[in-house]
């Protein structure tokens, strides 16, 4: 049993930390945020002369070879800084689908692009009425002389407003909800009948809803085998769920030891606020859901990383425990923070607005205890 | 013991309801005259514009069953906006200690909602711990006026206010909650400085509002010098009743299920969903609750007097449900909920869902902390005497 990091794994997150506490502090990413796109150009470009957009591909494919436990160690970090970059959406949704399902021409094609930074990837498989099933797909794919035609919409797309391709889900067999049936496709930003609006989320985040008016996927777009799609694309949205999972990790530890500083500097009555017991309670609480969230990210990781049997019941309750402990973490850093919790000022609000995005990404909180328990 | 309502009470509940109606804003009006019209033509009922004041000053003289009719109609109904700073907050306090004179000058102004009311009290380094107040009023050499100097936070319409009633320092000598003056006095003045401080769900309601060598008349203090906190106190009871919100979480947790009911789940929608449905479910047994304990501190409080201690459980229990219909609104928006502006995805309620429930954290935070409840609680209802810290 070894839960240490490999030393090449720990440089990289020490590197990442850094970076992090270099360019992260909250005035520099509210300013990121308060400008077109969203995130900035200059640190993603850096992201990709330190290889981090290339750790979770495989060595042929131009990536380092590394695993889930590789994203887990940088997305621990980011979430330390709420970054704002479209790692998530293009390495690890967008890129895990095509390194997974994409013949060697598409792979050629786009993955370069993406481990340079040059490409952005998109996943677009949520829908107006999907609700928290990846297998819900209404969007049709109508047969065509050379593939198909779709018509309707994706939504919640990850930073699709700067993406310059989408990997899109859509049915091509079977009834709504059914796993088979279900075909993946690489579709460019500027394919005709095609349009993308992008909007901010409540955590300075980007995303954006896709408007399908007869777009024609043709053969060459298709990723994998028509109507079998879904192993693919459930095993990106596995790997989003672990790296939103580390994430969220960061975000609580950054929570639970602002929270600790806290009151300790605060006076009321008299006292630090630190001195009373029902605050000190609340906080070895705050403390002990995020070790347990860390814990089962760890073992969740380690056992997709493994391809285990067991790989995604883990998932459904890492993100079951990630959502419960987020919540409980995130509410009462704003509590114990009073007045100043709820303002812009402080940067535990934009924290737990962070988890609260994560939390309805990906599936529920009690969308994943049912899962878990089926 | 009995609930049920008298025939008296029925025939009052349709008057009410009728009124309600006839009253309802209509499109095209001007919503100012409307909301103006509508307290005039509640006065002329008999005092509905001021259901709380006593009979003495205007107020209606209700029974207990009849407040609970009222607040249950007009939860739902269209009503116009009110802020209960100067109705429910000061007018208690100058009914019970202001001068004849007081009472004649701000008292049919804050009736007539023609004058807006906010609250000076908590301070940076004074929340919770309120009585450590530090803004200073110096009375002058010719005791003709107060000094007002230091700063003030958390202070809600503070940029659209007329007018502040404000606790103050006239002295450090004695225990801290000795030598506090309450006196009111104009915002629009010299000396004062409104900064908005912009919350969690991106809104703007509260403000840091500074004062620099404000001058207030001393005929402008409530009742004695350095008495500030008694009349304070009560004040903060008010306060405490009215954010529990229960009658709007009435009528809210009704939005909530039919909000439920238009998101599709399978074959039936997110109400089938038994997780969603049992949090539901589970809510409203607690507002059930709650309702009745509202009613019982209802029953036992007479009119014009401060509600007590119980107002803390009802701050309590009444912010925490707000805080879970709120929670529940936005799971129920699911993904959509976290749009910031700049899409029609989704249901249309969704949208701006997450930033309803960030809103909804100060809750339990404004009016006094749950933490600062539950002391009250402590001391005031259990009769614990905490030892020495």
């Amino acid at each position: 049993m070894n839960f240490d990091l490999s030393e090449e794994q720990q440089l990289v997150a020490d590197s990442i930390e850094r970076f992090v506490q270099d360019n992260y502090d909250l005035e520099s990413r509210q300013a990121i945020v308060a400008q077109a796109p969203g995130f900035s150009e200059t640190y993603w470009k850096t992201m990709s002369e330190l290889g981090w957009l290339g750790l979770p591909f495989a060595e042929e494919d131009g990536g380092f070879g590394g695993n889930q436990i590789d994203t887990m160690v940088l997305m621990e970090q980011f979430g330390k800084g709420l970054v704002l970059e479209p790692f998530l959406a293009s390495v690890v949704l967008g890129g895990g689908v095509l390194k997974r399902a994409g013949n060697e021409a598409q792979k050629k094609a786009w993955l370069e692009g993406v481990i340079d930074g040059s490409k952005q990837l998109a996943l677009a498989y949520v829908e107006p009425e999907s609700g928290d099933e990846p297998h819900n797909v209404a969007l049709a794919g109508a047969s065509a002389a050379d593939g198909y035609t779709l018509t309707g919409t994706k939504c919640m797309v990850l930073h699709g407003g700067t993406a310059d391709a989408f990997v899109v889900s859509f049915r091509t067999s079977g009834g709504t909800v059914d796993e088979s049936g279900i075909t993946l496709a690489l579709i460019p930003a500027d394919r005709e009948g095609l349009s993308v609006q992008g909007f901010p989320t409540v955590d300075g985040l980007q995303s954006s809803e896709l408007t399908f008016d007869k777009v024609a996927v043709t053969a060459d777009d298709i990723l994998g085998e028509v109507d079998h799609g879904f192993g693919a694309l459930n095993a990106a949205i596995n790997d989003g769920i672990l790296a939103v999972a580390a994430e969220a990790v960061g975000a609580m530890e950054v929570l639970y030891k602002d929270t600790v500083a806290y009151t300790q500097e605060r006076e009321q009555f008299g006292h630090p606020l630190s001195d009373f017991q029902v605050l000190q309670h609340r906080m070895v609480e705050m403390f002990m859901e995020y070790e347990q969230s860390k814990s089962l990210l760890y073992r969740a990781t380690m056992e997709v990383a493994a391809g285990g049997e067991d790989a995604q019941r883990n998932v459904h309750a890492l993100k079951h425990l990630i959502g419960k402990a987020s919540s409980f973490v995130g509410e009462n850093a704003v509590q114990t923070h009073g007045g100043m919790g709820v303002t812009e000022e402080l940067r535990v609000g934009h924290y737990f607005k962070r988890l609260l995005v994560i939390e309805a990404q990906f599936g529920n909180t009690d969308y994943h205890l049912e899962r878990f328990a089926a | 013991m009995d609930i049920e309502l008298s025939s008296e009470d029925l025939e009052f509940e349709k008057e009410v309801r009728a009124f309600l109606t006839e009253n309802a804003y209509k499109l095209g009006e001007d919503p100012n005259e409307w909301r103006m019209g509508w307290f005039e033509k509640a006065r002329e009922k008999g005092g509905w514009d001021v259901p709380k004041w006593p009979e003495k000053f205007g107020g209606p003289g209700w029974t207990p069953n009849q407040h609970y009719i009222w607040q249950k109609e007009t939860a739902a109904a269209s009503k116009p906006w009110d802020l209960p700073f100067g109705l429910s907050m000061l007018a208690p306090v100058l009914m019970a200690y202001g001068t004849e004179e007081q009472q004649q000058r701000f008292l049919p102004d804050i009736r007539a909602r023609k004058v807006n009311w906010c609250q000076g009290y908590s301070e940076p380094g004074a929340g919770s711990d309120l009585a450590s107040l530090k803004t200073k009023a110096e009375l002058s050499e010719d005791g003709t006026h107060y000094v007002v100097n230091g700063t003030k936070i958390w202070t809600t319409m503070a940029h659209i206010a007329d007018w502040i009633f404000c606790l103050t320092r006239t002295s450090d000598d004695g225990i801290k909650q000795e030598g506090i003056t309450f006196l009111l006095f104009p915002m629009k003045q010299e000396g004062i400085e409104v900064k908005p401080i912009i919350t969690l769900g991106g809104s703007h309601t509260v403000n840091t509002v500074f004062f620099q060598d404000v001058k207030v008349p001393v005929e402008n203090r409530i009742g004695e010098e350095g008495k500030g906190w008694t009349y304070a106190k009560g004040l903060l009871e008010h306060e405490r009743t009215g954010i529990a919100g229960i009658s709007n979480s009435i009528v809210a947790l009704e939005e909530l299920k039919a909000k439920a009911r238009s998101v599709k789940r399978g074959n039936g929608s997110l109400m089938d969903v038994p997780s969603f449905k049992a949090k539901v479910a589970a809510l409203e047994i607690d507002l059930m609750a709650v309702e009745y304990t509202e009613l019982r501190s209802l029953a036992t409080a007479s009119a014009g007097t401060a509600p007590g201690p119980e107002s803390s459980i009802l701050k309590l229990k009444g912010t925490e449900i707000q805080q879970r219909i709120q929670k529940l609104t936005m799971e129920a928006g699911g993904q959509f909920s976290a749009a910031w502006g700049g899409t029609n995805a989704g249901p249309d309620f969704a949208r701006g869902g997450m930033a309803g429930y960030m809103s909804s954290r100060v809750y339990t935070i404004y009016g006094g902390a749950s933490e600062v409840q539950k002391d009250i609680v402590t001391k005031k209802v259990l009769g614990i005497k905490p030892g020495k810290k």
